[in-house]
């Protein structure tokens, strides 16, 4: 078993990966998401975001409160879209997507 | 790892029904969680990583760190710290071959001892590239598709739509007390908390408790609150509309009856904080617990988690956990992170020591440890008033990106109210008060 310090444990993302990541250059929370994975796992980032951001401010210096969250996105708990599928809309609603 | 069934003799208990675990019996009592009931058999390792297929148990018994995800009843990717227990419920693990407690797969964690690619897959040699190349698709995904029903699929759940005056998220210290203090000013209140039991940080804190849990929840019934349990609100959705022609913005709750189409005159996020993890290495073994879930098995299900536990933290909770591990027995060991530093954990599918960093030490030492409490800042569940417009802040204080709100709990958003941890963890008696205060608000903006 290999040694590993997890920040994301639902994408198996870990500090190396997120320290090689800033080290090359990006330095926001959305880039960290993008080039690792993280935070794109069952638990939507509850436990790695923070870290993320902490590191990039960290890294980069900046004010903690210029940092901004990745966009959070329904669902924001898991639910079976079975759910869903009794909610019919009307073709209208449809078509303004 | 023990073999023997750890309850403690209080509080009292439910009355006992028998899991099905992988063909096999096991004890547990109603109102136990399935991940408890697990715990307490001494059943330990409820997944495998999705990478590297490493070991895992629960990290916050709370719903929400993804740890926990079991086929259950046939149906794959169901979090067992949030599925009450029923006689006979079957309950395996998954993502792992033959099994979860031995899972072949987990030589990725070898093959990729310095990291995955996830973009390429590749690893080195190529050689070793080529087999992985095949085994990569037998890796990937999360679960298997559900049992066939025989009579097939049952008929979809209604939708209801419902208008309330106001909708609480969150059935915490700052959610109820918001909720009760609307509900004596008269007020129509909906309160709806994805947890089986109201209660939220109380049920995690050595001095509150399911005492004042319970409190809290009758009081808030008592003053005319609705509250629905196991109901969780899962995405404001600004563009729809309940109904042709009504204003859009709903919010959509998963409730056990199906979706809740709900809208409110105000809305107040107490939706409370996640627990975090530190890092250091092999964080994710199982037996590496957030405090708060340590603090749930001893306070809200009387289980003695460990009997050697590692308690991580420096702050007021890890003193009340750490106490309280004491007083129920165990031998605790307590680290502060700050002056001596946790570097490692060991041991494979259970913790069995830390590696610790003295202040002054050049080298680490040992203690030998069944369980490690990590008491890190919880982080604000901000990501509902998120969606809701509400700004946020990283607020290192607060644990994360923290609501932004005035005294009274009002955000930038008219009629949207946060209060609570979400606002920058803070605890139960400060959440508490400040739902109180955001209650009296709300109800002031009425008139």
């Amino acid at each position: 078993m290999s040694s590993k310090a997890i920040v994301c444990r639902c994408e198996d993302v870990t500090l190396d990966d997120v320290e090689h990541t800033i080290a090359i250059g990006y330095r926001s929370v959305e880039e960290v998401k993008r080039y690792t994975g993280l935070g794109t796992g069952p638990c939507q980032g509850k436990e790695c975001m923070v870290h993320a951001a902490l590191l990039c401010a960290r890294a980069s210096g900046a004010p903690p409160e210029t940092i901004a969250p990745f966009t959070s996105r329904p669902p924001v708990a898991a639910a079976p879209l079975r759910i869903f599928a009794a909610a019919e809309k009307d073709d209208d609603d449809q078509a303004q997507r | 790892m023990p073999s023997s069934d750890l309850r403690l003799p209080h509080p009292p208990r439910g009355a006992p029904v028998t899991l099905r675990f992988e063909g096999r019996d096991l004890p547990a009592c109603e109102g136990e969680s399935v991940a408890v009931a697990l715990y307490a058999s001494g059943e330990r390792v409820l997944s495998r990583s999705v990478k590297y297929h490493r070991p895992r148990g629960f990290f916050c018994l709370d719903g929400h760190c993804g740890a926990c995800l079991m086929r259950v009843g046939g149906k794959p990717n169901i979090k067992a710290c949030l599925t009450p227990v029923k006689d006979g419920l079957a309950v395996e693990r998954q993502n792992a071959f033959p099994s979860g407690g031995f899972d072949v797969l987990a030589a990725a964690d070898f093959f990729f001892s310095s990291g995955m690619d996830h973009h390429t897959m590749m690893t080195s040699p190529r050689a070793l590239n080529a087999v992985m190349q095949k085994v990569v698709r037998q890796l990937g995904g999360l679960g298997r598709l559900p049992d066939e029903r025989p009579g097939g699929p049952p008929p979809l759940p209604a939708v209801s739509v419902r208008h309330v005056e106001v909708a609480v998220v969150g059935g915490g210290p700052a959610g109820l007390a918001a909720a009760a203090t609307l509900a004596r000013a008269g007020r129509e209140v909906l309160l709806v908390d994805e947890q089986d039991r109201p209660g939220g940080s109380y049920l995690a804190h050595p001095s509150f408790g399911v005492p004042a849990a319970d409190r809290a929840a009758d009081e808030a019934r008592a003053a005319g609150v609705e509250l629905i349990s196991r109901a969780a609100a899962i995405s404001w959705f600004p563009e729809d509309a309940p109904k042709p022609g009504a204003p859009p913005g709903l919010l959509a709750v998963y409730t056990q009856a199906g979706l809740l189409e709900l809208t409110a005159d105000r809305y107040l996020y107490a939706t409370g904080a996640y627990d975090q993890n530190a890092l250091f290495i092999d964080n994710d073994r199982p037996g590496v617990l957030a405090a708060r879930a340590v603090g749930r098995l001893l306070s809200r299900f009387g289980i003695l988690p460990g009997e050697r536990p590692l308690v991580l933290g420096a702050g007021p909770y890890a003193q009340a956990l750490a106490s309280a591990l004491e007083n129920a027995g165990a031998q605790v060991t307590r680290v502060d992170g700050i002056e001596t530093r946790l570097l490692a954990a060991k041991g494979h599918s259970w913790v069995r020591a830390a590696e610790l960093l003295a202040p002054g030490a050049k080298r680490a030492h040992r203690v030998r440890c069944d369980l490690i409490a990590v008491a890190a800042l919880p982080a604000p569940a901000s990501e509902l008033p998120r969606q809701h417009g509400v700004p946020v802040e990283l607020r290192p204080q607060g644990g994360g990106f923290a609501c932004v709100v005035d005294a009274d709990g009002a955000s930038a958003i008219p009629k949207v109210f946060a209060a609570g941890d979400v606002t920058g963890f803070k605890g139960p008696e400060a959440a508490r008060t400040q739902g109180e205060r955001a209650g009296l608000a709300l109800a002031r903006s009425f008139s």
